[in-house]
């Protein structure tokens, strides 16, 4: 098959793959129906303060691998709607950002700058439109760095790189992920350990399963699903109550939003925007194509830079950032959601996830199976057909769609989801708790399975009180067992050299990246705590 | 978070060793190389081994950080509330796991019935007994707690959902087991 017949191929597979339903006689693909269903539930959840994509995500895999079952053809719908959740969370999480100051994700906290100004304004539809359109346009530029970058890489990878130095690559992706997240590379450190350490236990080739101290309960080790949804969700469910708990006394009711004035956004405002979104898509891509800098950091440099830009060029009598300007706004939405297609750049090109969305579409193919992301899947065979590149094609069609979904519904569901913010968090978290649990069980039938989830939910929680991210920790027990695989067949190949990872220059980079990131890492916090 | 750092970073450093010295030697079946039949490979301590030195590593660079004081403090108060989350969670889930054999055994007294659990774990009501009480609990439960008051209409709340879950969930999906009946 020639590179075109793949694309073909994958278009296909979306489009004449199994039907949800007809429609006068026309049959509706499932994976659209499921994409659309995402993109939806997405906005909802995004819209929702104290819920993110990456819980919706979390909670409805389970369900969904158990409803769709463990066969390749389940995989494009069940891919299909969490990457429409990803989608829709992004441009959901600005709606409370603008209308109640009260920013549904973390990374929407700076739309709250200019966008809660505008609604005071009586401008409150204008702040919605422009962040539907900069947080679009951001993602729709983010999924196209991903369709080119993604199989270059992969190319690179798969023609550069041997057992040694995809082992060392994984060293320094951990590395780098322990050095960047959270501002702390010690605590970085101690909760990548924790994850390996946490996902090694009842592991192992000999008969006796390692670190299980004799018992039944840890012989089989720990599932993805208990310690993921415990540390993501249980932890951030009990977090959100402590904090709650704190603001008790402070809760204030939401104000009335009263909008005045002209609401469209003229052919001139979007000029004056334009370069924001432009300028803020290339950092968000860039930014989203590195493992563990999320969308909070894209979110603060699109911001940085698109306030130094408005310095230099604002007009007479404009406002200013922080007042109210739309460029504000664009700047910020446009970064923050140009960072999820790019996100899947060393998903798709290196197999290892870079976020906590990430994880989950990572989590998706390894139980579903027939799908390894990685760089073998953009083998462009020509005598055998790769069905993974077909796949992941097939991929692209979905997300391709789901930015439609987003470019012509999206506004009209983020104006539908602002009821959102009036559902009272005391109630919603527990339902997702108890949702949780639910999910954890399909997966995983037994009652031991939920005690795992509540234990790594508090390990979560205490993580998230001392200020360490759970994400390394996340991270490293989803990439725990290739590392020790890749270098156990590295250990092999090189005939027992116990310096393996020194037997290539390319490797020997990556190591020196490692300890170079971290050191890096430890001096810039030492220079920040000089200056505080 | 001056002092707690200070803790995290000796903990991290002791729990290291304690796992260096003392759990990885006791509890893995290879060390850290073997051999068998000639061939050399990786034995299965040596990726625990890695994992707790970076943890002593990550504990030593906690301790060496420089750190300012910084004004949030980690008090008891916020603990002892989470806890009792956390006792709430406890007891939906135990109710979860025993409330349906539990209703089954007074059942069995009265003499109404004379079968066990796992022959009626897929029929109404018995399946969503557990499931349901536990529920209610944990929505009941926590929410009351944070709000500080127990309020009929949250227990009302608490029970709807618990329905609308079961409705979501077992109705459509019928492989799907709902807690506790995949344990019979």
């Amino acid at each position: 098959m020639q590179p075109l017949d793949y694309i073909l191929a994958g278009i296909q597979a979306v489009i004449f793959g199994p039907a949800a339903f007809e429609l006068l006689g026309v049959p509706i693909p499932l994976t659209l129906v499921m994409v659309f269903a995402g993109v939806v539930t997405g906005i909802l959840v995004g819209a929702t303060p104290g819920l993110a994509g990456p819980m919706a995500m979390a909670i409805s895999l389970p369900i969904l691998i158990s409803f769709f079952g463990y066969n390749v053809e389940a995989l494009l719908p069940v891919l299909g709607f969490l990457i429409g959740i990803m989608k829709g969370a992004t441009l959901g999480g600005a709606v409370p950002a603008i209308l109640f100051n009260t920013p549904g994700t973390p990374d929407a906290y700076m739309t709250t700058l200019d966008g809660y100004p505008l609604t005071k304004r009586g401008q409150s539809r204008k702040a919605l439109k422009v962040a539907h359109l900069s947080s679009v346009s951001g993602d729709t530029f983010s999924d196209i760095a991903l369709f080119v970058c993604a199989p270059f890489v992969a190319l690179m990878v798969e023609r550069h790189l041997d057992f040694p130095e995809k082992t060392a690559l994984l060293i320094l992706s951990l590395s780098f992920i322990a050095a960047v997240i959270g501002g702390s590379p010690g605590k970085g450190l101690i909760s990548v350990a924790l994850g390996l350490i946490a996902v090694f236990i009842g592991g192992g080739e000999d008969f006796y399963p390692r670190l299980s101290l004799g018992t039944d309960a840890l012989a089989g080790g720990f599932s993805i699903m208990t310690a993921i949804l415990g540390v993501l969700i249980v932890g951030a469910v009990l977090k959100e109550y402590e904090d709650l708990w704190h603001r008790s006394n402070l809760s204030t009711a939401p104000e009335q939003i009263v909008d005045h004035g002209d609401q469209r956004l003229s052919r001139a405002e979007i000029l004056r925007i334009a370069p924001y979104i432009g300028q803020s898509s290339i950092v968000g891509t860039i930014i989203g194509a590195l493992p563990g800098i999320g969308t909070t950091l894209a979110a603060a440099l699109g911001y940085q830079l698109g306030r130094a830009r408005h310095e230099r060029r604002r007009p007479e009598g404009a406002p200013a950032f922080g007042e109210g300007a739309i460029e504000g706004i664009a700047a910020t939405e446009a970064a923050n959601s140009s960072v999820s297609g790019a996100n899947l750049i060393p998903v798709l090109g290196l197999g290892i996830p870079g976020n906590a969305a990430a994880v989950f579409i990572i989590l998706a193919t390894d139980s579903i199976g027939g799908f390894t992301p990685g760089p073998s899947v953009f083998r462009f065979s020509e005598n055998v057909v790769n069905t993974e590149l077909v796949l992941v094609f097939g991929l692209f069609t979905a997300m391709l769609f789901a930015n439609l979904v987003n470019w012509t519904f999206g506004g009209a569901f983020m104006r539908a989801a602002t009821v959102m913010v009036r559902v009272p968090k005391r109630t919603l978290l527990p339902v997702v708790l108890l949702l949780t649990f639910t999910a954890v069980y399909a997966q995983e039938p037994s009652m031991e399975s939920l005690w795992f989830t509540l234990g790594f939910g508090i390990l979560g929680y205490l993580m998230r009180k001392v200020d360490m991210s759970p994400l390394p920790f996340v991270i490293a027990f989803v990439l725990g067992a290739s590392l020790e695989n890749s270098a156990r067949q590295a250990f092999s190949a090189t005939g027992g050299d116990p310096f393996f990872l020194f037997s290539s220059w390319i490797s020997i980079l990556f190591l020196a990246g490692s300890v170079v990131t971290v050191v890096l890492a430890l001096r810039q916090k030492r220079t920040k705590s000089t200056q505080a | 978070m001056y002092r707690l750092n200070i803790y995290i970073g000796s903990s991290a450093v002791l729990l290291a060793l304690v796992g260096l010295f003392l759990w990885i030697p006791q509890d893995t079946g290879t060390g850290l190389i073997v051999h068998v039949r000639r061939q050399v490979s990786i034995g299965d301590a040596l990726a625990p081994t890695i994992g707790f030195t970076l943890m002593a590593i990550g504990g030593a660079l906690l301790l060496i950080e420089r750190r300012k004081r910084a004004s949030t403090e980690v008090t008891l108060p916020p603990f002892l509330h989470t806890g009792s989350l956390v006792a709430v969670i406890v007891l939906g889930l135990l109710l979860m796991r025993h409330a349906g054999p539990g209703f089954l055994l007074v059942a069995e007294w009265f003499g109404t019935t004379d079968t066990e659990y796992r022959l009626l774990r897929e029929t109404f009501p018995w399946k969503f007994i557990g499931y349901f009480l536990g529920g209610v609990t944990m929505i009941g439960g926590m929410a009351s707690l944070s709000a500080g008051r127990l309020q009929a209409r949250t227990v009302l709340i608490a029970g709807a959902v618990t329905i609308g879950l079961i409705a979501l969930v077992d109705v459509p999906f019928d492989d799907l087991l709902l807690p506790p009946n995949g344990d019979y």
